[in-house]
């Protein structure tokens, strides 16, 4: 599904990722973890079209991403409804004056008629839980509501792939879990998740592969998130984790746990 | 809208710029009595709006897009006299950091796009919405008070460029800043505005004001309900008689004789000498060079072009090299 | 899970004419861009002091502005690429670009005039607009913002107007990020055809305005809570260095320049 080949990217001189290879499978759910800095954020810019790398090559469902390509309104608009984004900051995502509409934007684009619009929103209200807020001004709505109506409003794409910029961030700890349950059972359903989080509670249910950062800007490994988790020396030398942090021995889970189904 | 600068003499700059002193210090002293110390910061973070509002790229019929200065929906947001302020500060910034603007001419951009523009879309705006009394009438007022008040402004440039080569001329007749006379400099301004700038703006404004007014209605400014009145007609007899006293002063500037040229006031400072190429006349013919005359030493000619092509080829040097490196940063 | 978010949809879009929000991604771009770089900008060992640049370059665009003599045009430029030609590259770039263009403008709009029998304008108006704005960049690209806000105060201007410039330089970089953000989203989210452009549109510019409004509020508190009671003061070292005094040197020649030639 996604294919990135020795992909480098620099801010004005400075380097955000060098040399990133990486392969996603259609169904996979990736962690990227890593330092703030260490260049997640950029790569999800990258994935997202919203930036181009200086070097190699980024293919999404076997067509080369370039800046060129992304000039054609049809293949750029085709490939933004394949792929959705869930912002960081909800803030930042929103700019409609109701939830209704906000989630309806999408799908109205997309050519259908007001009545299967409509079908898809109260869907998507319905699976994040926000039916009360149909008629409510999202820039008035907390940040956890937020965050539900920005994933409301890219579900409503019904996307391919799913990238989600930090995710937990901000969210109060039932929220959190409410959105951990919610993510599996999006994995669940077929979608392709990537997120990249600091959080490694998070990383080892949701994802069954984690990607992590070093602070050079590379990929300094690639394995399965329960065998990344154990192996505390590299997330150490990844400065994630300091000589106080401990994984209690074991079961694996030692925090609170719902499971959806 | 932004006039650059060396369109305008230095005289039209000065005489715009000392009638936005007063303008500044009303409306510095009504914004503190208005929204009190509690808001002051308003005032940058509303300039840091006024200029990013600038930025946005508004889409056009036809696939193009244009700009909206947004003037008179701040004097709606803020009120006229916080409106005025910020556009101000927007403009600083733009001159100096951007290029966008002129240094001298910002004393006439801030009249025609933070003084003329703000007050007369909001008085418009405040007159109609104070006289039909519905949801329809503040948007009609808003419509109609942007759009005028955009085309106010150009107007008002378009009268600051006019009247240049009126008034300013060299001894040959030709004109020494912006060569257009009013008959073709104000269609050529008013044209594109009335025509599009205009209804972007109102398009504009009235949209923004409607996503706020649902989202957040308490935010708007309400403005003084007492008194009004009287400081909007006066605004008004202002705007109106500034072009005509603007008119006035300018020619006496412009026909200032050579002795008198001395004593003149220019930009707050006194000149203090007579600039010899006034006293002497001026003529085109005699500027343009066999590189001995326009009164240079031929010594002094070639140590200019000395240092210009010195100059010129380090920075040919420096661009290239720096070409190659960005390359081969590309290559590597 | 509804039975539509289980398969893949199959869309094919159609083109929309929305290159306005590429367009207004490109000139937050360049804002934000400029404005980092210009943070980073120190004088170095050299460098003249800000209030002496600031009057300079007033005065050099003041003395062109009046001179009508080809000759000293010639000797601000000659010295305006001196100065240039000790910066770096991409900046001296950048300060020609921006001249150069606006130069050329100014040639298309006075070419008209031209066939009016105008033909001083067509060559003095855009040489001086060369000069002025290659002055007005050089200056801006040597200074910090902070250090040209804080010369401001050496020519009698109100420190709440500093206050104020400060400000609005400092959240020019916050809400542009945030409206930039907003700009990435409406786009990643324009995956058809857009009916409601202007709602859009005026969408980003609202929430713009309203959390403009509140960051206002917050950093009032702020500024209370740290002791702020309404007056700002802003305070300046006076130095006069050699450099300072070489560059008060070539602007006073300049005068002599001017009235010598008129």
């Amino acid at each position: 599904m996604i294919e990135l080949n020795d992909v480098s990217y620099s801010y004005e001189g400075i380097p955000a990722l060098k040399h990133i290879g990486l392969r996603i499978e259609k169904g996979e759910s990736v962690a990227l973890m890593g330092v703030n800095g260490s260049g997640k954020s950029t790569l999800l810019k990258l994935l997202n079209g919203i930036i181009f790398p200086d070097g190699g090559e980024y293919r999404f469902a076997g067509e080369s991403i370039t800046r060129k390509k992304m000039q054609d309104p049809v293949f750029s608009k085709r490939f933004h409804q394949r792929i959705g984004f869930v912002f960081q900051n909800s803030d930042t995502q929103l700019f409609c004056s109701d939830v209704y509409d906000e989630i309806a934007f999408g799908p109205r684009q997309m050519g259908m008629d007001e009545s299967e619009v409509e079908k898809r929103v109260e869907d998507c209200l319905a699976l994040l839980n926000i039916r009360d807020f149909r008629h409510r001004q999202p820039y008035h709505l907390s940040g956890g509501e937020k965050k539900k109506v920005a994933i409301a409003c890219v579900l409503a794409l019904n996307p391919e792939v799913l990238v989600f910029d930090e995710p937990l961030n901000g969210l109060d700890p039932r929220t959190q879990r409410w959105f951990v349950s919610f993510l599996i059972q999006l994995h669940e359903s077929g979608k392709t998740l990537i997120s990249s989080t600091h959080d490694l509670e998070m990383v080892q249910e949701i994802a069954g592969r984690a990607v992590l950062f070093d602070e050079n800007h590379t990929i300094s490994a690639d394995k399965p998130a329960q065998e990344l988790l154990e192996d505390t020396e590299l997330l150490k030398k990844a400065n994630l984790i300091d000589e106080y942090y401990h994984r209690h021995p074991g079961s694996g889970h030692q925090h609170f746990h719902i499971h959806p189904f | 809208m932004h006039i650059p600068d060396n369109y305008l003499s230095p005289a039209t700059c000065a005489a715009l710029g000392a009638a936005v002193v007063p303008v500044w210090a009303v409306s510095v002293k009504k914004v503190k009595k208005e929204i009190t110390r509690a808001k002051m910061p308003l005032l940058g973070i509303g300039a840091s709006f006024s200029f990013l509002m600038m930025m946005f790229n508004v889409p056009l019929p036809g696939g193009t897009t244009g700009h909206a200065v947004g003037g008179t929906l701040l004097a709606i947001l803020l009120g006229p006299f916080s409106a005025c302020i910020s556009v101000s500060v927007a403009l600083l910034i733009q001159a100096l950091f951007f290029g966008d603007g002129g240094i001298l001419s910002f004393g006439a951009n801030c009249f025609n796009m933070a003084f003329v523009l703000p007050f007369v879309g909001y008085f418009i705006y405040k007159f109609i919405k104070d006289r039909v009394r519905s949801e329809k009438g503040e948007y009609l007022g808003i419509v109609i008070g942007s759009y005028i008040g955009i085309n106010a402004a150009a107007l008002c440039a378009a009268i600051e460029f006019g009247i240049q080569p009126l008034l300013f001329r060299d001894a040959a007749g030709q004109a020494l800043y912006s060569p257009y006379p009013l008959s073709v400099a104000i269609p050529a301004m008013l044209i594109p505005h009335l025509l599009v700038a205009g209804v972007v703006e109102a398009a504009f404004t009235a949209a923004i004001f409607a996503f706020i007014k649902k989202v957040s209605p308490g935010t708007i400014y309400e403005g003084a309900k007492e008194k009004s009145k009287a400081v909007y007609g006066l605004l008004a007899a202002l705007i109106l008689l500034t072009p005509l006293g603007l008119l006035a002063t300018g020619t006496a500037w412009g026909e200032w004789g050579a002795d008198e040229i001395g004593e003149v006031v220019s930009n707050g400072k006194a000149l203090g000498f007579i600039p010899q190429g006034m006293q002497n006349g001026f003529s085109f013919e005699a500027m343009m060079p066999d590189y001995s005359v326009g009164g240079i030493p031929e010594v002094a000619g070639y140590i200019l072009s000395a240092v210009a092509g010195v100059a010129v080829l380090l920075i040919v040097f420096k661009i290239v090299s720096s070409l190659k490196k960005n390359t081969h940063g590309v290559h590597e | 899970m509804p039975e539509w978010l289980l398969k893949d949809e199959n869309y094919q879009p159609l083109p929309d004419r929305d290159t306005f929000i590429d367009k207004s991604i490109l000139s937050l771009l360049r804002i934000l861009s400029r404005i980092r770089a210009q943070s980073g900008y120190t004088g170095g060992k050299y460098s003249v002091h800000a209030p002496w640049k600031v009057a300079g370059t007033f005065l050099l665009i003041v003395l062109l502005s009046l001179s009508r003599n080809l000759w000293f045009l010639a000797a601000v430029g000659a010295y305006l690429l001196a100065a240039l030609s000790m910066m770096p590259a991409e900046r001296i770039l950048r300060i020609l670009k921006t001249g150069l263009v606006i130069a050329f403008f100014s040639f298309l709009v006075l070419l008209p005039s031209f066939f009016m029998g105008n033909r001083y304008s067509l060559v003095m108006i855009p040489l001086k607009t060369l000069a002025t704005v290659t002055a007005v960049g050089i200056l801006s690209h040597t200074t910090g913002w902070h250090c040209v806000t804080g010369a401001l105060k050496s020519f009698f201007i109100p420190d709440i107007f500093i206050f104020v410039l400060d400000i609005t330089i400092k959240y020019i970089v916050l809400l542009g990020e945030l409206s930039l953000d907003l700009f990435y989203s409406l786009k990643l989210r324009s995956v058809g055809k857009n009916t409601g452009k202007y709602s859009s549109l005026s969408g980003i510019a609202g929430t713009l305005f309203l959390r403009s409004k509140e960051m206002a509020e917050d950093m009032y508190s702020a500024m209370e809570c740290r002791g702020f009671t309404g007056s700002y003061r802003v305070r300046r070292r006076f130095r006069f260095t050699a450099a300072d005094f070489l560059y008060v040197m070539v602007h006073a020649a300049f005068i002599a320049i001017f009235v010598y030639l008129g």
